[in-house]
């Protein structure tokens, strides 16, 4: 078995019409054997960017620190807020910077982007665990049930969804595909980024 | 050159990906598969059919190895027709799922390589699934993907097909059957999606519709563009095939 399923987990982001949402399972688990059912792996960076890291959680530790460390040291050299796609760059550097000894991460980010005229725009992206940067139009996936949530996702999402249906949309998604998953599950935590705040929901799911 | 030994190894199976997919409804049945076929990254063809009119209660979709899923076919349409000839009747679905079972387990040690999905109609008139391993576990249910895509489609039938993860209405309950108009939408997104996400899906769709006597369904099924009709006896069920193109990429 691959290190990137020995703890499971996924995460999974998602557009919709001027907001964005990320939502993760909560199971930590060693092999077959699950050990808390409430391992956070989702993350804030500012007010508007989230992102989640599934794959070996003493990387995920280990990553969280290290990109805290360096979105704080670009926050005091450029007295700003990182931008979104900024810290998809930021992400992804730190990630090739160990090109030939890799964290088991494969790190997925969702926000907001300040336009020009005042608007915001929704950002989410994903990265293998090397860094190579994809940066989706509609949604990303990442963890062991990643192949169900795509399938799930292809079926289930549409463009343009207000915050509430992008709940429910991305919800069931996460749900379904990680209960087709012996690795995911045990709960799950869902935000949902809007211009003016974000809403952040635990789901309880099923627990076998 | 230094004299070594070389290992040769002969390997008697394949993989040639493609995906099947059955729902059964109150009184019809719909199996459906992709026509690629594939090995490794390269297409073998873009029409290779997976679904097969065992009778007009019976249609039999095989996913896996292609050799093994044709030969299991025909060997399935031999017994049935010793059946015909020693009963004058066709055998029933569910007969005809022990007789899998039966020929699938008798290669216990050198396995048809496929997943088996038979869909049709049962005795009493009610839509049937019935899903098996390779080597013959089997199970009726309401509904059952299979094959490449099948990590990508089951998932979410489990939310569309048996409403899970959601909650009725307080006051209401969720349908235990649902419509052909509901359904074959269902099937057509499922497929779409697997293309768009896995390389071994695309090319055709064949959507199989099996019909009871005085099935409901029939104005519905008859009212779609490109509708054929496979039925060959007069006992009241009624065969259909629906043929559409998948994208090719």
């Amino acid at each position: 078995m691959s290190i990137m399923d020995h703890n499971g987990g996924s995460v999974i982001a998602m557009v919709g019409k001027e907001c964005v949402a990320i939502a993760s399972d909560l199971r930590l688990g060693n092999q077959a054997l699950g050990i808390s059912s409430n391992f956070q792996r989702i993350f804030p960076v500012t007010d508007r960017i989230y992102y989640g890291l599934p794959g070996l959680a003493t990387d995920v530790t280990t990553l969280r620190d290290r990109i805290r460390f360096r979105v704080n040291m670009y926050t005091i050299k450029e007295e700003r807020e990182i931008a979104p796609e900024t810290f998809a760059h930021l992400v992804s550097s730190t990630l090739y910077e160990r090109r030939f000894g890799p964290y088991f991460i494969e790190p997925v980010m969702a926000g907001l982007t300040k336009t020009p005229t005042g608007g915001y725009k929704p950002f989410i992206a994903a990265t293998d665990l090397i860094g190579c940067l994809n940066f989706a139009k509609d949604f990303v996936v990442a963890g062991t049930a990643s192949t169900k949530l795509y399938g799930v996702a292809e079926g289930l999402w549409e463009p343009d969804l207000e915050p509430e249906d992008l709940f429910e949309t991305i919800s069931q998604t996460l749900m379904n595909a990680v209960d087709r998953d012996a690795f995911s599950g045990w709960g799950c935590v869902v935000h949902v980024i809007t211009k003016d705040k974000v809403i952040t929901r635990t789901l309880k799911g099923r627990m076998d | 050159m230094s004299q070594q030994p070389t290992q040769q190894a002969f390997n008697p199976y394949t993989e040639n990906g493609g995906t099947i997919l059955a729902i059964a409804g109150a009184d019809f049945s719909v199996i459906a598969g992709d026509t690629r076929q594939s090995e490794g990254y390269s297409i073998q063809t873009r029409y290779a059919p997976k679904v097969f009119r065992l009778t007009d209660k019976a249609t039999l979709a095989v996913n896996g190895f292609a050799a093994d899923g044709n030969m299991f076919v025909k060997k399935v349409r031999q017994r049935l027709e010793w059946y015909r000839h020693a009963h004058a009747k066709d055998m029933p679905i569910r007969a005809i799922a022990r007789l899998i079972q039966t020929m699938l387990y008798a290669r216990r040690f050198f396995p048809y390589y496929v997943y088996n999905i038979l869909g049709g109609i049962e005795e009493d008139g009610t839509g049937a699934v019935y899903s098996f391993d390779p080597v013959g576990s089997y199970e009726r249910e309401a509904c059952r993907a299979a094959g490449a895509a099948q990590s990508l489609v089951q998932p979410f039938l489990d939310n569309q097909i048996y409403f899970k993860n959601q909650t009725p209405a307080p006051g209401t309950s969720f349908p235990r059957h649902l419509p052909l108009t509901t359904v074959l939408p269902l099937v057509i997104d499922s497929f779409t999606s697997a293309t768009e996400r896995h390389i071994e899906v695309g090319d055709g769709l064949e959507i199989y519709v099996v019909l009871a006597k005085n099935s409901t369904s029939l104005q519905s099924l008859l009212n779609m563009r490109g509708v054929q009709e496979l039925t060959a006896t007069n006992d009241g069920e009624r065969v259909f095939v629906i043929r559409k193109d998948l994208k090719r990429d």
